[in-house]
């Protein structure tokens, strides 16, 4: 008889980073959040409604290319109560990444003046915008291990299907660094396969929907606590059954599976 | 050792979004189904509309035709564009649609369809499963195409879903739409022939290996065509490519998603 394998290490997952930021300077109760160094990636789509609160948190802002465009029109728009002006030299990105043929020339140039780190890209036409990004970031935030290091995407679903794909597909090519996908409607993660994985619910904000997502590869066994249809050792693949729509039952969800996942959650309005 | 033989060929064509093409648009999609889920209408909904044998909307999709069609059709009376545009069938638990919307379809005919006490597949899949159990044009239902708005964006778990509701039915061509791409089937059955409307789609492309990794995929008719290449998640998988010719031909090992831009 085989002996058992041993125990996967646990990994553990948080959305703190989507809490409305508390007005005093108390730290926060989640320690793992207090830690965590956050990096925000601003993809080419429409900002959803919580970019601000994303924005005050991250150490350093990025922009893909006609991200900076989003930022420029919708910083301002998401924060009408201030003046225009102010808001968009306040929320200036770090860095504008990419090929820069969606960027418009003005906005290029008011950032520009302002300091921001513009590098053009134009010649590497192999990797996606993310990609580069992601790969900005891990070689520029000195001081981080990559188990602190969090990089909160926007922009980065809905719109071209190719491109959507593209954006998942980096995560798991950077499969040992956090990367969460975020939408107005839903956020992502990937689950690597290599760990089991604690997800700690903020119910204030995130749920009730949920899915587990066999993008890659199908999955043999995968198994859950903490969700109204939880999976016992259960098969996953396309053509089979794809995990969607279930409910958050619980403020800690574990998943183990022997395949990479997707885990999705709603966004509360 | 015998050489396998060759795979039949499936043709694919998006004619039916041309407006200029004469209707019905093409022999293998001679009858089209039209499904609307519960999302924004993109702006192409009248053109599908109006070509298609049988119009079913998916719960709260109904909600989007009533207040969606008029909007897309501002030169026209809204009252007259509600009574036009009337769903044939409204199919789902009910719990997204708003009872005046119900009200207003099932008073001019509209066939409702609770569906509440399923919980185990998607809206989608509900309608693609009445739609082939009441073909429109039942001697014509090997050259049915379900054509399916709102399918795309928003919660991502029902996109995924809905993405797998292609592979559950790969025997029947069902096209996902949105304002931005369309995205389809491409069973590995087949070698496939893919007509390009360049008018309405592209210049960008992909193929997407969803659910398995491709050992083995051929493409010509693309920028950067794959050769016996394999395709993954983690590994390459084919995204902002560019369509170069009016026909893409795609043979692979493993089923693989079609994704197409669509101009503005």
């Amino acid at each position: 008889m085989p002996a058992s394998a041993m125990p996967l290490p646990t990994m553990t997952h948080s959305s703190a980073f989507l809490l409305p930021a508390s007005s005093s300077s108390a730290p926060r109760a989640d320690d793992a959040a207090a830690s965590t160094t956050y990096a925000l990636v601003v993809l080419n789509q429409r900002l959803p409604r919580f970019a601000p609160l994303l924005w005050a948190q991250a150490r350093l802002r990025l922009c893909a290319d006609g991200g900076a465009n989003r930022v420029f029109d919708g910083m301002p728009e998401l924060l009408p109560a201030e003046d225009p002006d102010e808001v968009r030299a306040r929320y200036k990105p770090d860095v504008i990444k990419g090929d820069m043929d969606s960027i418009r020339p003005e906005v290029k140039e008011y950032y520009s003046n302002l300091g921001a780190n513009i590098v053009d890209e134009s010649h590497d036409q192999d990797t996606t915008d993310l990609h580069k990004c992601i790969s900005y970031i891990t070689r520029n935030l000195p001081g981080t291990e990559n188990s602190n290091l969090c990089i909160l995407v926007v922009g980065a679903l809905g719109g071209r299907f190719d491109h959507e794909m593209g954006n998942i597909n980096v995560l798991y090519r950077f499969s040992n660094i956090r990367i969460v996908l975020l939408s107005d409607d839903c956020s992502i993660i990937l689950l690597p396969k290599t760990h089991t994985h604690e997800i700690h619910i903020e119910r204030s904000v995130e749920g009730p929907h949920c899915g587990l997502i066999p993008i890659g590869a199908p999955s043999t066994s995968t198994t859950t606590t903490g969700l109204r249809w939880n999976l016992a050792n259960t098969s996953m693949s396309y053509g089979g059954l794809v995990s969607t729509s279930n409910i958050v039952e619980e403020d800690i969800v574990t998943v183990t599976s022997d395949s990479d996942l997707i885990w999705t959650i709603s966004l509360r309005h | 050792m015998a050489p396998a033989p060759p795979l039949p060929t499936m043709r694919h064509s998006s004619a039916f979004l041309n407006p200029s093409s004469p209707a019905p648009p093409d022999d293998a999609c001679a009858t089209l189904a039209l499904v609307v889920l519960n999302q924004r209408l993109p702006r192409f909904a009248p053109l599908l509309w109006s070509r298609a044998a049988v119009r079913v909307c998916a719960d709260g999709g109904a909600n989007r035709v009533f207040d969606g069609m008029p909007e897309l059709l501002p030169g026209q009376d809204p009252g007259e564009v509600r009574a036009r545009y009337k769903p044939d069938v409204i199919k789902g638990d009910m719990d997204s649609i708003r009872p005046e919307v119900k009200e207003y379809y099932s008073n001019l005919g509209t066939k409702i369809v609770d569906e509440s006490h399923d919980q185990d597949t998607t809206d989608l899949h509900k309608c693609v499963a009445f739609i082939t159990q009441n073909p429109p044009v039942p001697d014509k239902s090997n050259q049915l195409c379900i054509l399916v708005l709102g399918a795309l964006g928003g919660r991502f778990d029902h996109e995924m879903g809905n993405i797998n509701v292609l592979h559950l039915f790969p025997n029947i061509k069902i096209v996902l739409l949105s304002d931005d791409c369309l995205i389809f089937l491409l069973p590995r059955t087949h070698r496939h022939e893919i007509h390009i409307e360049r008018s309405i789609e592209g210049p960008h492309c992909g193929l997407i290996p969803i659910g398995t990794p491709s050992t083995s995929t051929t493409t010509t008719g693309l920028r950067w065509n794959l050769y016996n290449a394999s395709m993954s998640y983690g590994g390459l998988i084919s995204t902002s490519n560019v369509l170069e010719e009016d026909k893409v031909t795609v043979t692979s090992d493993s089923d693989l998603i079609w994704t197409a831009s669509l101009r503005d």
